[in-house]
């Protein structure tokens, strides 16, 4: 084996090698980009907000019923509602991926999108 | 990454024998390793390293079970997964039908049809309900009576009085002590009378109302999860309404690890414990922290106890690790109506039920063996 073909199968490795890195820091900045709160009425988005944006957000629904959500501090949490059971409102606060907090009167459903891992698989209620 | 498979191996060694013989066939067969290991990462080569990738999903449900629904499993697409996430709603759907107190489907008899004919005629019923309501008086026989489902004319009473007061809190009241007492004149489930014969369920008293919500559940989730390990469905985690029950564990081969709740919910704590599960078990918290209302600034939950026909206020939560969801629904709403001392015992004379009681101030009782499942 010549000198040169080592070298040329070193590059090429390197090469590869160097390709695949790219791609998986390309899909991890893509999958873990900034957290994100999603809201959705029925099943359908209802708006989308960044987590590290302090604010306030009414959820109209079409019957007049409502959901005040509340971002601070890089957490989720609905303050406020028009449901019966206020379920929602005594939901703790969330920030890990795949949380949410839910109020099924108004079948409004506050998910965290892009966050931060979670720990745990699930928890009880 | 890149020797991890051994073809991807052999193939290198291969390269290096044929470079002695000729640098264009070397060539070639680096190309032909740099295009494997692009399609290994595709999923072109079947079973085996990375190419079949598993993701983990989520599903949430919000129409089961007046409760919240998820749903978590792995598989190589968000198709795959949908397909099981579909197939445990629709058996969950099924069981919510049959164990609805409060609405009617075309064509199906459920409990409110049982109830809504008490007192007048037996309704032929499914299986399922008929299951159920043997298991429930079960659960009645070994709780002692502090699980029962006869008790519909008792809660219906603060349901709406929760409902009102939660609505309006200003002018949130206690249902009056006298009306409690009457419809508990109604709560014998011995006019409970099941025919497996006839597979009719008929109410003998017609005062009388099922709620099976300290059952029904438990037993819907227990089922299916049977019915997904009947599927061959593994790696997967059921929670209905934070009853959650485990097949297997992690993809990577750890357990599942669990919060509980942490019922100080003012706090930035968001679980008070942390549990890893065995394949098959199943956690459940009863507590005073999400169903409750407010009289005269003092929280009464939704957790009634018989003895006193009121909200038990001895324990924030009461936590169960067991290997049946229906169980395990039923022994966290007994032991939230029963004293410590009553409890650890229950607890620690049964096989296979840890529980870990938590009080307002935040103080800690645990069963013999319920801190081997801590973690942290
Ligand atoms: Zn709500």
């Amino acid at each position: 084996m010549k000198r040169n073909d080592i070298i040329l199968i070193a590059v090429l490795l390197v090469v590869s090698i160097g390709l695949l890195i790219g791609v998986n820091i390309y899909r991890k900045n893509n999958t873990s980009g900034s957290a994100k709160v999603e809201v959705t009425v029925d099943g359908k988005v209802y708006g989308t907000y960044p987590l590290d944006e302090d604010r306030q957000e009414r959820i109209e629904l079409a019957d007049g019923s409502y959901n005040i959500l509340k971002i601070s501090d890089g957490k989720a949490s609905v303050i406020e509602a028009s449901c019966p059971d206020k379920i929602c409102v005594n939901t703790a606060d969330i920030h890990y991926t795949d949380e949410t907090i839910v109020c099924l009167p108004n079948k409004v459903v506050v998910k965290i999108v892009n966050g931060e891992e979670n720990d745990v698989d699930g928890m009880t209620r | 990454m890149l020797l991890q498979g051994t073809p991807c191996f052999y193939l290198v060694v291969l390269i290096g024998e044929y470079m002695s013989k000729g640098k264009v066939l070397g060539v070639i067969l680096i190309i032909l390793l740099i295009v494997f290991i692009v399609f290994t990462r595709k999923g072109l080569f079947g079973k085996g390293d990375v190419a079949e990738e598993q993701n983990r999903y989520t599903a949430t449900f919000i129409d089961i079970f007046d409760t919240r629904t998820e749903i978590v499993g792995y598989a190589p697409t968000e198709d795959e997964f949908s397909k099981k996430a579909t197939a445990l709603r629709e058996e969950l759907i099924n069981y919510n039908n049959l164990y609805d107190i409060y609405n009617d489907y075309e064509g199906v008899n459920n409990i409110k049809t049982i109830n809504d004919n008490a007192g007048v005629q037996p309704v032929v019923v499914d299986e399922k309900i008929i299951d159920l309501l043997k298991f429930s008086k079960e659960m009645y026989a070994a709780t002692d009576g502090r699980v029962n489902i006869a008790m519909g004319s008792v809660l219906s009473i603060w349901h709406r009085y929760r409902e009102a007061g939660v609505d309006d809190p200003e002018n949130a009241k206690l249902p009056p002590i006298e009306d409690l007492k009457a419809a508990a004149e109604h709560t014998d489930i011995e006019n409970l009378i099941i025919d497996e014969t006839a597979k009719t369920v008929y109410l003998q008293d017609p005062e009388m109302s099922l709620d099976v919500g300290s059952t029904a559940k438990g037993y819907a989730a227990q089922k299916t999860m049977e019915f997904a390990r009947a599927q061959g469905y593994s790696n997967m985690l059921l929670s209905l309404g934070g009853n959650i029950a485990g097949i297997d564990g992690r993809i990577d081969g750890t357990p599942f690890r669990l919060g509980i709740q942490n019922p100080d919910m003012d706090s930035d704590v968001d679980y008070i414990k942390k549990v890893d599960i065995k394949d098959g078990q199943c956690v459940v918290s009863s507590g005073d922290y999400q169903r409750y209302y407010e009289v005269d600034g003092k929280r009464y939950c939704h957790i009634i106890n018989p003895d006193t026909l009121f909200p038990s206020d001895t324990f924030a939560q009461v936590s169960i690790i067991t290997d049946d969801s229906g169980m395990a629904d039923a022994f966290s709403t007994a032991l939230y109506n029963m004293t410590i001392e009553d409890g650890l015992e229950f607890v620690n004379t049964n096989d296979n039920i840890e529980a870990m009681w938590v009080y307002a101030d935040g103080s800690i009782v645990y069963s013999d063996n319920f801190e081997q499942y801590l973690v942290d």
